[in-house]
């Protein structure tokens, strides 16, 4: 009864005559012999197989599926890169492009239509470059130089004034209360609160206070380009303004009080000679007390 | 019912006819698996349901292993498995209806019981196979198909099922 598994042939009937008379001569046959035709009696219980073909029929076929040639995540992505190229495009024609010269330092910029412009130390300029070529709008903080192109009317902007050109060099100085305009080639239209004067080349105005002063210069770009200001009936504190604007080092006038303009050149580029031509001029003592600390004490 | 191309399986006469000449068995082979007769109807209708969502993708000959690796894959393999309680057909009343001897009634009696409980405490695979053989009356043969086993394997279930069962009623 080994390996050959007679009990399973047994059961379904498959023994040998030899076989079957061997297995019933066995003393557990009875046992099995019951085994068998009880288990044949055997049942689960009722069944009800329409109720459930009717549930199973009634269940409706899910629509083939459409196996996309791109996963639909990609084209999110696609979408989102093109949006954000869109975006970025958008931000960088319409907003303000912002470019500032920090003190001690000049910074120079190209406008797309190639007009030039120099920032003076302690200066910031912004413009749109949306439309740029029927636009040339520009807002000024501080002093710049302008090398316009030939094209439409080129604005700057400043709090005190407007200064409106069609293609020229001129140097616009905006601080404080005082704003100096300088034309160095072309023709340029200055507005400052209701007044309106026009400079030929190598005129300049200043407003201060609401006085117009005109003078004349025969230089043919500003003297900060190069590397000196010059300065034309100036108070000393605005002298000394430019210099810790250029120097970028902060000085301390003690026990000053003249009233004494300044004309003259100072040199942007030596500290010390700069330094020097005041103490002189002003007869005042000079002190380091720091590489960016100088004192100014009247004698 | 001969032809076996995928569509067959679609047809719903085809369809209903394959599920009346199987679903009361993969109800059953689920039940003495499990021995819960609502979770293995349950089983059975999902089961079918896939194949009738399913059915361009297989064909009438493959139908009956497709329901058979389902249902074998289903949840209730994560539930506790219950003891399979069996019955015996209504009109069935012992060996011999004429002997009335009130001890050989009493003495059916309680071998009808030891055989239900020896049967419930065979290992899974011996009573599947060996209820399929004895209630479902299923050949061998076709066992080893709805199992996914040899032939050799469902005999020698049978075997040990039979070795089993005897050894513990005549205890």
């Amino acid at each position: 009864m080994e390996e050959n598994y007679l009990l399973a042939k047994w059961l379904n009937n498959d023994l040998s005559a030899t076989e079957l008379a061997e297995f019933e001569a066995s003393p557990e046959y009875a046992t099995y012999q019951k085994i068998k035709t009880h288990s044949a009696h055997l049942e689960v219980g009722a069944f009800d197989g329409d109720q459930l073909l009717n549930k199973v029929l009634k269940e409706q076929k899910p629509a083939p599926k459409v196996v996309a040639l791109f996963p639909k995540w990609l084209f999110r992505i696609a979408a989102l890169f093109v949006l954000s190229l869109g975006i970025a495009y958008t931000m960088y024609h319409f907003v303000s492009q912002t470019t500032t010269a920090g003190y001690g330092e000049t910074a120079t910029l190209e406008l797309p239509d190639h007009s030039k412009v120099v920032l003076n130390s302690g200066s910031t300029i912004a413009y749109k470059k949306w439309q740029w070529d029927t636009h040339r709008n520009l807002k000024l903080q501080g002093e710049a130089y302008f090398r316009v192109a030939k094209g439409k009317r080129f604005e700057v902007a400043t709090s005190l004034g407007k200064v409106t050109v069609l293609g020229t060099q001129f140097n616009v100085k905006a601080r404080e209360n005082r704003f100096d305009v300088t034309c160095f080639e072309g023709r340029v239209k200055v507005n400052y609160k209701d007044q309106q004067i026009l400079l030929t080349h190598g005129q300049s105005v200043t407003f201060e206070n609401g006085i117009a002063n005109n003078s004349i210069t025969t230089e043919s770009s500003p003297d900060w380009l190069q590397q000196e200001i010059a300065f034309h009936a100036e108070k000393l504190q605005r002298v000394i303004a430019e210099i810790e604007r250029h120097y970028n080092v902060t000085i301390t006038l003690k026990n000053v009080h003249t009233t004494a303009l300044f004309t003259g050149k100072i040199p942007t580029k030596t500290l010390d000679v700069a330094l020097q031509i005041i103490a002189k001029t002003y007869n005042l003592k000079k002190s380091k007390v720091a590489p960016n600390k100088i004192i100014f004490e009247g004698k | 019912m001969t032809n076996t191309t995928a569509s067959e399986t679609c047809n719903e006469l085809v369809f209903s006819s394959f599920f009346k000449s199987h679903a009361q068995s993969l109800r059953n082979f689920l039940f003495y698996k499990y021995g819960n007769k609502d979770q293995a109807e349950d089983v059975t209708q999902e089961a079918f349901i896939k194949l009738w969502q399913n059915c361009a993708a297989v064909p009438l000959e493959k139908a009956k292993s497709y329901l058979y690796t389902i249902a074998s894959n289903s949840s209730l393999n994560e539930i506790a498995h219950q003891k399979v309680v069996l019955q015996y057909e209504k009109n069935f009343a012992g060996l011999d209806r004429t002997n009335e001897n009130p001890e050989y009634i009493l003495e059916e009696k309680q071998f009808e019981t030891k055989l239900l409980n020896a049967i419930a405490n065979l290992t899974e695979t011996q009573r599947v196979a060996f209820l399929m053989h004895r209630i479902d009356k299923k050949k061998y043969s076709e066992i080893a198909i709805e199992l996914n086993i040899s032939v050799k394997a469902v005999e020698k279930r049978i075997h040990l099922a039979l070795l089993a069962l005897r050894k513990e009623i005549d205890l």
